[in-house]
């Protein structure tokens, strides 16, 4: 029985790669109307329990089947755009209290998961969404929250953005990203050319989690903001209690007379 | 006392795999073989998580020895709702000698630098089916064991055990800090939802070295030879009682 699902997931997940790969730099969202389906039978929608209470996200919670069922049964990637991390939580409450931050920009929302970070942007005023996730689910769900709160899919990109040329940004949102150590580092030598090349503003939302507190890149970063987590949140991310954002500066802190922004 | 239970969760050969010997006798083979978390050591996770979950205890870290692929081990334990990892790198040669005296040394090493209330082992690992690290452990520690638990339960800053013995069940209550090893009857391990999988791929995993504790890995111990069991022989059919009774005065066993 697990070797056929197995066999059956795997077909899905090529068929949705080829989708994915259809889909060039600037393309809509593309609708999948099985796959949203299933998102929206296996998620619940929450608008509470988290930093950011105005923003209504589909989210895993303890009424939705794969809470408990057998992780064997999922048929897609891990769904980490089913969980608003302690990291995103933080980004997007920034935003929403800093409407200025997001007004008139194009925003890239990079490894946006649930899309939050996105939508907060958006609701502040954006002139451009880019919601990038190398998960096309993830993408998916992400218009779907985008429609939950009232506003048009935003443009998607499942491409591995990391290491590309980030195409004139003015804002580069990172939401609970610096969590394994291979990724921490490509993104920080991604992030320093970003930032000397197109002069764009990074904005980083972080719980504090290990490979984020050991990046050379630390004193180049500029510590924005602080949140308490909600109680839930904490229960749910045992260790973590509160979540930052950060933006990260041109020169070194100790060299930087001023803020780059 | 901290709140904090160490855990020691072993990689090994999954319980379901044909094992084989190497060509050479030298061991068995486990290259490209399935592995997973020894089952005494996933009891042992889940009665600290358990114990977690009661508020009886605060944190829990999971802790293995090994390559690579021990984080995947550890991994496993996070996503069972230990709290963080510590992985200790034994690689190459070292791993292959990798014996209960050193991994008592470990475990003992780190239970100090944590200040573990509690260390929590399988009572054995189904591949060397030692049953030695959980008792090494605590007398290097100089600290009470409860061994072959079937149920722990934390009564006013001491544990009560109640131990599988060949003639039934005893009951001991120890001093913490203490080391407990789990037995199959002390709880069912729950398996590993979905969103505490992806929550464990965020949990910090420390990397630490033997050394760094000041644990020396020589062996004292040379595994000379590995051999199969002997293979069931065919037996022998006979018609009647006095040809049975002829068999066994020809073959000497009467």
């Amino acid at each position: 029985m697990l070797k056929v699902l197995s066999a059956l997931r795997l077909s899905y997940l090529n068929s949705l790669k080829l989708t994915a790969r259809r889909s060039n730099f600037s393309t809509e969202c593309l609708y999948d109307e099985s796959i949203t389906k299933f998102i929206s039978e296996n998620t619940e929608i929450v608008v509470d329990h988290n930093l950011t209470p105005e923003i209504k996200l589909r989210l895993f919670t303890p009424n939705c089947r794969f809470w408990f069922e057998r992780p064997e049964f999922w048929p897609f990637e891990d769904p980490y755009w089913a969980i608003y991390w302690p990291g995103g939580q933080a980004l997007s409450r920034y935003l929403l209290d800093n409407p200025g931050v997001s007004l008139g920009k194009s925003v890239l929302d990079l490894g946006c998961g649930c899309g939050a970070s996105a939508i907060a942007a958006k609701l502040c005023g954006a002139n451009r969404v880019v919601a990038n996730d190398i998960d096309s689910v993830a993408t998916l769900a992400t218009c779907m929250n985008f429609k939950l709160n009232g506003l048009e899919s935003p443009v998607c990109v499942t491409d591995d953005m990391i290491g590309s040329d980030p195409g004139n940004f003015d804002l580069i949102l990172l939401g609970d990203m610096f969590y394994d150590e291979a990724l921490s580092y490509n993104l920080h030598t991604w992030l320093e050319d970003c930032i000397k090349t197109h002069k764009s503003q990074v904005l980083i939302g972080d719980p504090g989690r290990a490979q984020f507190e050991e990046l050379a890149f630390q004193s180049r970063l500029k510590k924005l903001a602080q949140f308490e987590l909600p109680k839930p949140v904490r229960e749910e991310n045992y260790g973590l209690n509160c979540s930052s954002v950060w933006a990260a500066l041109c020169k070194p802190r100790h060299l930087s007379g001023h803020e780059s922004f | 006392m901290s709140g904090r239970v160490l855990v020691g969760v072993k990689r090994v050969i999954d319980y379901a795999v044909k094992i084989r010997v190497k060509p050479d006798k030298s061991g068995v083979v486990t290259d490209g073989v399935k592995h997973s978390m020894n089952p005494f050591c996933e009891i042992a996770v889940e009665e600290a998580v358990k114990l977690k979950e009661k508020k009886l205890i605060k944190e829990v870290v999971a802790v293995s020895c090994g390559p690579q692929q021990a984080q995947e081990t550890i991994r496993t334990a996070l996503a069972m709702g230990a709290d963080r990892g510590i992985h200790v790198e034994v690689s190459g040669k070292d791993y292959d000698n990798l014996g209960p005296l050193h991994v008592s040394k470990i475990m003992a090493a780190l239970a100090k630098k944590e200040e573990a209330q509690l260390v929590i082992l399988g009572k054995q690992a189904i591949d060397d089916d030692c049953n030695q690290t959980g008792q090494m452990t605590a007398a290097l520690l100089d600290w009470p064991q409860g061994t072959f638990a079937s149920e722990v339960t934390l009564e006013g800053g001491k544990v009560k055990v109640v131990r599988e013995i060949d003639g039934g069940l005893e009951t001991v209550k120890i001093n913490m800090p203490a080391v407990v090893t789990a037995d199959l009857r002390l709880n069912t391990p729950r398996y590993a939802t979905l969103p505490n999988i992806m929550k464990a791929k965020k949990k910090k995993i420390a990397n630490v070295k033997p050394s760094e504790l000041g644990v020396d890995l020589t062996s004292r111990l040379e595994v000379l030879r590995v051999d199969e069991p002997p293979q069931r022989q065919a037996g022998i059919k006979v018609e009647t009682v006095d040809d049975l009774v002829g068999k066994l005065r020809e073959t000497g066993s009467i």
